[in-house]
């Protein structure tokens, strides 16, 4: 069923819903000359709120506060390869509501991916981005600060919360050579961090990860050969203990695989759940079409 | 010579021949009774019995029994008539030779024609189990594809189901909103004629853009949105967070990598340690050890550390003589001739290392710098500042963090500026 088809002057890379409400349904794009837009669908001709927000292509956007999930501030983030995250209130024109930006003189990497989490009330929010040198960074916007980097040694390709809307609890980061990492958000050790298990699936990279919006704990991976992966993580016994210094350190858990199964030879580079029917999710491909996929038997895992 | 065995009884009835013959204390096996139509012979060595038949009789269906001391012959006869005699009379050798031969010939046959028989037998029994296994296996596939199959109907239909849902309840929700539109349209008339009555005159009039402002689709949430936005909180307060990045070191990211570079220098360094120079006769009284080039460099190093400079520019010319492919050497040996205040040849080695050193990559740029640097000084203390600038500065890009090089640049600076303001 086609609807519509709207074109515009520069190639889009990336959009979400995340950050409008339910009843205007305005579509947040980011493209490849670095503009962020939003758009209301049912009058596309002239965004709704615009800013030329990148110097390079904006790579990676999340939204949060919207589509009834949390609380809060609507908020966009954008992701750039100008080595840039900033995050955009759309009330606010032409400024950022925050910066996260390299050091003066240091040269910048790519950042490939953002995500939102934590948004558990009014003022908590962080935004974790992933670059292309493998550092993960965890950024706090309640205290405007750095909380937390790792590197996981290849470039991150997506990080995702599994629940935007709650106290932060997982944290799934893709990378290059098809490895991917799971890390436990609720114990943050001063110095080691969060704990973390790490799998390697596919050969090639991992594109996507997305988490299932009836539960949190499955999440489907999409590579670069065209197959979909669908992984179960299991809790350990005890989420965190204490280590030799008395500090609390958090223990990660097991990840399963579920099913796989090949799609497409070309990779599939993006992928979404539907969040009123279980199972249903859509995906699209380098080979320029767009799957409508079911997983059943989602129950009984 | 056989022992023939000459003790047999025998009696007949119209269809059949009952021959008993006695073998006490012998062992018989069906090996040894060989029967044809018309010849009968039983051999236990070295015990023989052998009858050529009063007339053919049928050896598919005959019996022996083999027990109690005796084998009991049944044959039936190939045609019903009574016999004069169990073997034929006046049988001569030569018609008894032919009679074995035949007998002989025709067993052949038999067990030939039987070995073939049951191939084909079992070649069909062979097939048949095949099929039957692909029978069975295609059953089971089909079971499998039938699950499939009713699992895929069932999702199916849920989905059609569920779309058909979503439809009805988003239809109802619109006639449910126009409803309440209504209602809200006819509350703020109510709630404007109340108003007209007392002083709030501007919150009239935004009421009544709000009212101009409904129009088709999104009109009803208006009033909704006004409300939730009293109750978000205000956009934050812009700030900026200042990061840094890991840096990586070989291997860096494909595109900026210098990767043909770096193996052309890796090349050239493995190559430099290979070579060894032609001239070994006046060498042939050293030791096996100050002929290795490594060595003499260490021994070089050492002595410049305690001071002994002459003796490590020996030590450095020797290990040139060895090998001349090694930039080290000649970066040491220049910092010697520093020492020594032998300035031109201080420049001409750090020059001869810099020649060595290229490609430029990240792996040689302390030796770069140093070389750089060398030369520089050198080239001060001989008072031709420009020449010494240009080496700083060169030292300066490849590190620009280096304070100690900054400053020294900046002496420099400061001199030739001091210099040309005399003349």
């Amino acid at each position: 069923l086609f609807l519509k088809k709207i074109e515009k002057a520069k190639p889009l890379k990336c959009g979400t819903f995340g950050a409008t409400s339910l009843q205007q349904r305005y579509f947040a794009t980011g493209d490849f000359g670095g503009n962020l837009n939003i758009w209301n669908l049912e009058a596309p001709e002239i965004p709704v709120y615009s800013v030329k927000g990148h110097k390079e292509i904006i790579n990676s956007i999340d939204g949060v506060g919207g589509l009834g999930i949390g609380e809060g501030a609507p908020e966009i983030v954008t992701g750039s390869r100008d080595g840039t995250v900033k995050v955009w209130d759309p009330r606010q024109k032409d400024t950022p509501v925050a910066n996260m930006e390299p050091v003066q003189g240091e040269s910048k990497r790519d950042c490939w991916t953002v995500a939102f989490g934590n948004a558990y009330n009014q003022e908590e929010r962080v935004v974790c981005a992933g670059y292309d040198n493998g550092d993960i960074k965890l950024f706090d916007l309640k205290t405007m600060s750095l909380r937390w980097e790792t590197n996981i040694k290849n470039g991150v390709c997506s990080v995702e919360f599994d629940r935007k809307d709650v106290n932060m609890n997982k944290l799934v980061a893709t990378s290059l050579e098809g490895k991917f990492h799971v890390f436990d958000m609720r114990t943050q050790h001063p110095t080691k961090g969060f704990a973390s298990v790490s799998e390697k699936a596919q050969k090639s990279t991992i594109w996507q990860v997305r988490h299932l919006p009836q539960n949190r704990d499955i999440f489907m991976t999409s590579g670069g050969a065209g197959s979909l992966h669908l992984w179960k993580y299991e809790y350990p016994a005890q989420r965190s203990k204490k280590d030799s210094e008395g500090a609390e350190m958090g223990v990660a858990g097991s990840v399963s695989l579920l099913q796989n199964v090949t799609l497409s030879t070309q990779p599939i580079s993006s992928l979404d759940w539907s969040p009123d029917k279980k199972g249903l999710c859509v995906c699209g491909a380098f080979d320029q079409t767009v799957r409508v996929l079911i997983v059943t038997k989602l129950n009984k895992v | 010579m056989p022992v023939w065995l000459r003790e047999h009884s025998w009696r007949q009835t119209a269809s059949a021949v009952y021959l008993s013959l006695p073998v006490r204390g012998l062992r018989v096996t069906p090996g040894s009774i060989f029967c044809t139509d018309r010849y009968l012979k039983v051999s236990i060595p070295p015990f023989l019995f052998e009858a050529v038949l009063y007339a053919p009789i049928d050896d598919t269906n005959s019996t022996a029994k083999i027990g109690n001391g005796t084998i009991f012959f049944t044959l039936y006869k190939k045609e019903a008539a009574m016999w004069d005699s169990l073997t034929l009379a006046n049988a001569n050798k030569e018609k008894l030779q032919c009679v074995r031969e035949n007998a002989v010939l025709k067993a052949h046959e038999k067990a030939k024609e039987e070995a073939e028989a049951k191939k084909v037998t079992k070649q069909e029994h062979k097939k048949y189990a095949l099929e039957a296994t692909m029978k069975l296996e295609e059953a089971e596939r089909k079971r499998i594809e039938d699950l499939k199959e009713k699992e895929r109907q069932k999702v199916t239909k849920e989905l059609e189901l569920w779309k058909k849902q979503q439809e009805d309840a988003a239809k109802q929700k619109r006639v449910q909103k126009e409803g309440e539109l209504h209602q809200e349209v006819e509350q703020l008339k109510e709630r404007k004629k109340e108003k007209m009555n007392k002083t709030r005159v501007p919150n009239e009039g935004t009421s009544k853009t709000r009212l101009k402002a409904t129009k088709g689709h999104g009109s009803y949430s208006m009033f909704s949105e006004n409300l939730k936005e009293e109750q978000l909180p205000a956009p934050r307060s812009a700030a900026t967070i200042k990061i840094n990045f890991t840096s990586r070191v070989f291997p860096t990211a494909l595109r900026e990598s210098r990767v043909a570079e770096e193996e052309e220098w890796l090349r050239k360094q493995a190559e430099a340690r290979r070579t060894v120079s032609a001239d070994l006769s006046e060498l042939e009284d050293l030791k096996e050890e100050e002929k290795n080039p490594e060595w003499l460099k260490d021994k070089g190093n050492k002595m410049f550390a305690t001071g002994n400079y002459l003796a490590a520019v020996n030590a450095y010319n020797l290990a040139v003589q060895l090998n001349n492919k090694l930039p080290l050497l000649y970066l040491n040996r220049a910092a010697c001739h520093l020492k020594l205040r032998n300035l031109h040849k201080a420049i001409e080695d750090s020059s001869k290392a810099l020649e060595l050193l290229t490609p430029p990559v990240p792996d040689n740029k302390n030796a770069r710098i140093k070389a750089y640097v060398r030369r520089g000084t050198a080239f001060c203390q001989l008072e031709l500042y420009t020449e010494g600038l240009q080496d700083y500065e060169a030292a300066l890009k490849i590190d620009p963090k280096n304070k100690t090089i900054e400053k020294d640049a900046e002496k420099i600076r400061h001199l030739i500026q001091g210099t040309t303001e005399d003349s």
